[in-house]
């Protein structure tokens, strides 16, 4: 009995510390992998900012409305900054799943394989995400400027409300490439968007109909008024 | 492909290699307006010219009315004449900028006016002479008025000053001349269209190609003309040619976007003649032909309510866009005018100068897209119209042309403000 108990002991001991040698490598690859992204992030952000500062990215940022818009989210750092630390983060999150992957635990098979595979769609999101924020940035600012100077009284809300559909708009974009709850997504924007666009076209017609037709009126016959002067 | 026309001149007069005046007339949709000025453009050239070298060159950009037809009948054989068709040399609209339309109201002018060039050149003219077909006032005086500062006096460009209105042309008064003015040190009224004379020296000088980027030349071919000659240095004249009476037609350019293509043409040229206009200090007048005009019509009484009403919504509405524009003491006093009851309103001049410095260093700057700048200062623009209705409402037009003159010296006055900031912005 007790030589029984000894040799399973021992045979534990023996498969442990076999398992141990084992998995050592693998531990010291994910530790050396973790290292090593820590130290490629940081020159890869390192790297980056330079090039955008550089390229007085944040000047363009600035007028592009890039930073006011990221600034009302409560973003207070400036985009070049912002974009290293998010270069920063796919580089380490990179060596870090590679890391993970030479541990080789089933739990995590293919894992990496399964985050590249990801990985363009996340870049796509992204950059559909930045372009989103711009254009709604741009969209915005011409049509306040425009409805300011066609002197229409919620020119503010115009704007708002035009930022906003481009803004839910990029949000649909985002969730659509990233697969989330994808058919969920198509839905809700079509019904949200076609909603809107309903209740306008029946709010036009029925309570603005007057309204609109004198505006129209306006415009295109663009009759003389006694404050009308020729500029040039 | 065509080159401006220039093939087309060939063809139809090949006998025409060199002439002493070209006589450009652009037209679209004229029918009605072109016969009258073409004849007092004939017998212009008759009495003045009659022993000249003279083409007659109509460049219509697509009339559906028979104008060109109208103009070979009406030329009939007492000048040689080419028919020019200027948009047949593969241009095509700008699919990135719809509906835009120079605030001439003319489409194709541009591309009539560079037509011109181009046959100046190649026809080594001496003078070219330009008419607007649209204009019903051309006496035969205007081609002698036009063409005779270029023939005989040296001069390289002749543009047109019009009795006006008193609060006529309140864009030009208000900015665009007196910006030409204090930054190229030349009193030039920069008024627009009727009629233009030019020196083939010049004209092969607008041809050059990077005079043609940007919207400058595309879409403000006349401010552009005469803010070119200037900063080039060329012998500018004025031409006094009375009152333009004009067929004035609707045309889908709003003030705002008018307000771009006129200031936007005099910013973007304030970057490529940065070293001309930074040493200028002053002004001096321009040599003048024709008879002294006389003090402007009265015209009826201007409502400021709609104006002033556009500047205080601007102040509400687009103040963060200003805050990015303005410096911060221009936009404390553009501030404090808001308060103001629409009787007492007045936007200083000081104020005024400072605010369209401003804008021109943020255009320099690029802090915002450049046509949102340029459109977001219409509000203000607005404003100063008013403050001028205001500050002149019981006199007459010589008290207008009083002001405008203050504003000018003021525009000169404080140059140094708009130097120091465009270096050290």
């Amino acid at each position: 009995m007790s030589e029984m108990w000894q040799e399973a002991m021992v045979e534990a001991f023996r498969e442990m510390t076999r398992r141990g040698v084992l998995f050592l490598p693998k531990l010291m690859a994910l530790a050396t992998f973790l290292l090593l992204g820590l130290v490629v992030g940081w020159l890869v952000k390192l790297l980056l900012m330079r090039i955008l500062k550089a390229v007085r990215f944040d000047v363009l940022s600035e007028r592009m409305g890039l930073t006011p818009a990221l600034g009302k989210t409560g973003m207070k750092q400036r985009v070049p900054h912002l974009i290293g630390r998010l270069s920063f983060w796919v580089v380490f999150l990179f060596f870090a799943f590679m890391g993970v992957d030479a541990l080789d635990l089933p739990a995590t098979a293919n894992l990496m394989s399964t985050m590249l595979g990801f990985l363009p769609h996340v870049v796509a999101a992204i950059f559909v995400a930045l372009l989103g924020v711009l254009l709604a940035n741009f969209s915005s600012e011409a049509v306040l400027i425009a409805a300011v100077n066609a002197q229409i009284q919620g020119a503010r809300l115009i704007a708002n409300m035009v930022r906003w559909a481009v803004v839910i708009f990029t949000v649909a974009m985002v969730l659509t490439q990233l697969g989330i709850a994808k058919e969920i997504v198509v839905a809700a924007f079509s019904i949200i968007f076609g909603g809107i666009v309903l209740a306008m076209a029946i709010a036009l017609g029925l309570g603005g109909r007057t309204i609109a037709k004198e505006a129209l009126e306006q415009r295109l016959r663009r009759e003389k008024t006694d404050d009308e002067l020729t500029h040039i | 492909m065509q080159r401006g026309g220039w093939e087309q001149v060939q063809e139809q007069c090949p006998e025409v290699h060199k002439v002493d005046l070209l006589v450009g007339l652009p037209t679209f949709n004229h029918a009605s307006t072109v016969e009258s000025v073409m004849n007092a453009i004939l017998s212009g050239a008759k009495a003045s010219f009659a022993h000249a070298s003279i083409l007659v060159t109509n460049a219509d950009v697509g009339s559906q009315d028979g104008t060109p037809e109208i103009v070979k009948r009406t030329v009939g054989s007492l000048f040689p004449l080419a028919l020019v068709n200027p948009l047949t040399e593969g241009m095509s609209a700008n699919p990135f900028a719809p509906n835009r339309l120079s605030y001439s109201g003319m489409p194709g002018r541009e591309e009539a006016f560079r037509s011109f060039f181009t046959i100046a050149e190649r026809l080594q003219a001496k003078a070219c002479v330009v008419i607007d077909a649209a204009v019903r006032s051309v006496t035969p005086e205007w081609m002698d008025l036009l063409a005779q500062p270029v023939l005989e006096k040296d001069a390289d460009y002749v543009a047109p000053v019009f009795r006006r209105q008193r609060y006529e042309g309140t864009l030009t008064n208000n900015l665009v001349a007196p910006l030409t003015r204090a930054l190229y040190g030349k009193r030039v009224a920069c008024q627009t269209g009727g009629g233009y004379g030019f020196s083939g020296r010049l004209a092969s000088l607008y041809l050059q190609k990077d005079f043609w980027e940007g919207d400058a030349a595309r879409f403000g071919i006349d401010s552009w003309m005469t803010t070119v000659a200037v900063a080039e240095g060329f012998q500018v004249w004025q031409a006094l040619l009375g009152t333009k009476i004009q067929d004035v037609r609707g045309t889908t350019v709003d003030v705002s976007m008018m307000l771009a293509q006129a200031v936007g043409a005099s910013y973007h040229y304030m970057e490529r003649y940065q070293d001309v206009w930074e040493k200028h200090a002053g002004s001096s007048p321009v040599p003048e032909v024709g008879r002294p005009i006389e003090a402007g019509i009265e015209s009826a009484a201007i409502k400021v309510e709609r104006m002033v009403k556009g500047f205080r919504q601007g102040l509400r509405d687009l103040l963060p866009i200003w805050e990015i524009i303005l410096a911060p003491e221009t936009l404390s006093g553009v501030l404090t005018l808001g308060l103001r009851d629409e009787e007492d309103f007045r936007f200083p001049l000081p104020l005024w100068v400072q605010t369209v410095y401003d804008f021109a260093v943020a255009y320099h700057e690029k802090v915002i897209h450049r046509e949102h700048l340029l459109k977001s200062l219409t509000p203000l623009y607005l404003g100063r119209t008013a403050s001028l209705v205001l500050e002149t409402i019981d006199g007459g037009s010589d008290e207008v042309q009083h002001t405008i003159e203050q504003g000018c010296r003021t525009f000169e006055a404080m140059k140094p403000y708009l130097v120091e900031r465009w270096r050290f912005q």
